[in-house]
């Protein structure tokens, strides 16, 4: 799992590149960590190489969306693969994460 | 906590075998390192008493035994060892031979036997400390004996010595004294920390096990059995059965967190879901305020999905609601679920149920994605096709436990070695 973050047209493009599950999503959970603290962040998750999201992991990506709103932000994935689309579907977080 | 007094004991001989280990390798390095310091400096006299043996063995009488020969030096002379001398004496100190260095013929005050120890040894001569070296003739019964003065040939040697041995005992102190003072302390202190995460994770795995159904409902229409794994690290997998009126009522979840506050979370929720599920609460409007409790406890950082559902056995019609957990297998294929949103995550989210009619012989699977979500050695997943075809291929008539306990087998042959990398929650119902 590799995390890339990088500034794009005022936006903050979170790339993400292998597999989010139990162990790697705590690595993940760190390197965001910096993100959570800045205010108004508009923050797209770049989901085109990643391969797997464990529930476990999704619940660091719904504590980080939810952080980075309560900073007045907003948060959306985009590119997301039909493995990690089907996870997405299955726990009904297409719609918060993807609109 | 303090360490028990066998872990005391046994830190305390650790460093008495230290000790002793120092001791010896001090006491050898000393022995080693006189041999060599003489073997180098007194090599040209060593070769001078191989040549003074010959000459000697060739001029004895055959019937003088056990003769010694000694190294000696003049009183005023005694830190040249050029001007030594070497006379032949037999046991009882009689002169067997006189002078055959160059040197002069020395007198000797008195003969003190010595005692021979390899090839050099320390002995008290003439009241003070000397080094003897010993010098076999092949093939002869002959010993050569040279004497040098103690202080005069180690001077240099124990000097480097002393040192080091003051430097070995001064280390071992200060060992003694860290272990002692530092060492011992912190091996309790981490011991005591470990004690208490260990403690805190068993009342954790404590409340697991109780939030969990203990004892199955029995029932002639039905046949239900459950399992779970926990991980080491204690984690939030739950099952709940029981009947509610004559309805068959069920639960399996999966709380995203670990430790205590999700095994408190969790155990809070079971007895709510329990209690609400036994006074006949609609299953979307349990959903709803489970949502709703999780939620207002934000504090946690938890969700949770949940698969809820009630049989009735008079019409088999199942009424179940799914809020974002794994597909629910019937029989052989996965049961239609509408995605609802994992509870907790929006308070304002309504969830609703959906129905389904079942039949005689019918069988449902419930599980866990750490079922699905089991890895192999190679990082491969046993995912869901798999666990279709495994739910396609069970014999008719299996009971319900031997169906759990057979997707545990069969998920650990299929981990190998891999180790178990989330909770598994599996429960089976049979109709």
């Amino acid at each position: 799992m590799k995390t890339t973050i990088t500034e794009k047209d005022g936006k903050t493009i979170v790339a993400v590149q292998g597999e989010l599950d139990t162990d790697t999503s705590k690595e993940f959970q760190k390197d965001v960590e910096p993100l959570m603290e800045k205010h108004g962040l508009t923050v797209e998750m770049d989901f085109s190489q990643l391969e797997y999201i464990s529930s476990k992991a999704i619940r660091v990506l719904i504590s980080f969306q939810q952080r980075v709103i309560a900073q007045g932000g907003s948060l959306k994935v985009v590119n997301v693969q039909p493995a990690v689309m089907e996870i997405f579907d299955m726990t009904g977080l297409s719609r918060s994460f993807l609109e | 906590m303090k360490l028990n007094l066998t872990i005391r004991k046994g830190i305390l001989l650790l460093l008495l075998v230290f000790g002793l280990i120092l001791a010896g390798t001090t006491y050898f390095s000393i022995r080693y390192s006189r041999d060599v310091y003489v073997n180098n400096e007194y090599e040209g006299v060593m070769d001078d008493l191989r040549v003074l043996g010959r000459q000697i063995d060739e001029g004895l009488s055959a019937n003088v035994k056990n003769p010694y020969v000694f190294l000696e030096t003049a009183a005023s002379d005694q830190e040249e060892y050029e001007n030594f001398s070497f006379v032949l004496r037999d046991s009882t100190g009689t002169v067997l031979a006189p002078a055959f260095a160059a040197g002069k013929t020395l007198r000797m005050k008195r003969i003190q036997k010595l005692k021979r120890d390899g090839s050099a040894c320390m002995a008290d001569l003439w009241g003070d400390r000397c080094f003897i070296v010993f010098y076999q003739i092949p093939g002869r019964p002959l010993d050569l004996v040279a004497v040098y003065d103690d202080d005069y040939v180690f001077e240099d040697v124990y000097e480097a010595l002393r040192l080091f041995v003051l430097y070995v005992v001064a280390i071992y102190l200060v060992l003694v004294l860290l272990s002692w003072f530092w060492i011992i302390p912190a091996l309790e202190r981490t011991l005591e920390k470990k004690q208490r995460v260990e403690s805190e994770l068993q009342s954790a795995r404590d409340l697991q096990q109780k939030a969990v159904t203990q004892q199955f409902p029995a029932g002639s229409w039905f046949d239900i059995h459950a399992e779970l794994r926990a991980m080491k690290e204690v984690g939030g997998d739950i099952y709940l059965c029981g009947m509610v009126g004559d309805k068959l009522g069920f639960v399996v979840g999966d709380v995203s967190d670990k430790g205590t506050p999700a095994a408190f979370m969790m155990f809070m929720l079971s007895s709510f879901m329990r209690s609400r599920l036994q006074a006949g609460m609609p299953l979307d409007q349990l959903m709803d305020e489970v949502n709703e409790l999780i939620c207002d406890n934000p504090d946690y950082e938890m969700f949770c999905t949940l698969f809820m559902g009630i049989i009735d056995p008079k019409t088999l019609e199942m009424t179940y609601c799914n809020a974002g957990h794994t597909k629910t297998i019937l029989n052989g294929s996965f049961l239609e679920q509408d995605p609802q949103l994992i509870a907790g995550i929006v308070k304002e989210y309504t969830f609703h149920t959906q129905t389904l009619q079942l039949h005689r012989g019918d069988r449902l699977l419930l599980y866990s994605d750490g079922v699905t979500e089991a890895r192999d050695e190679s990082r491969a997943f046993f995912g869901e096709q798999r666990l279709l075809n495994w739910m396609e291929q069970r014999p008719a008539e299996e009971p319900a436990t031997d169906t759990c306990q057979a997707l545990l087998d069969t998920l650990a042959a299929f981990r190998q070695k891999a180790p178990q990398n989330d909770d598994i929650a599996i429960m089976c119902i049979k109709i």
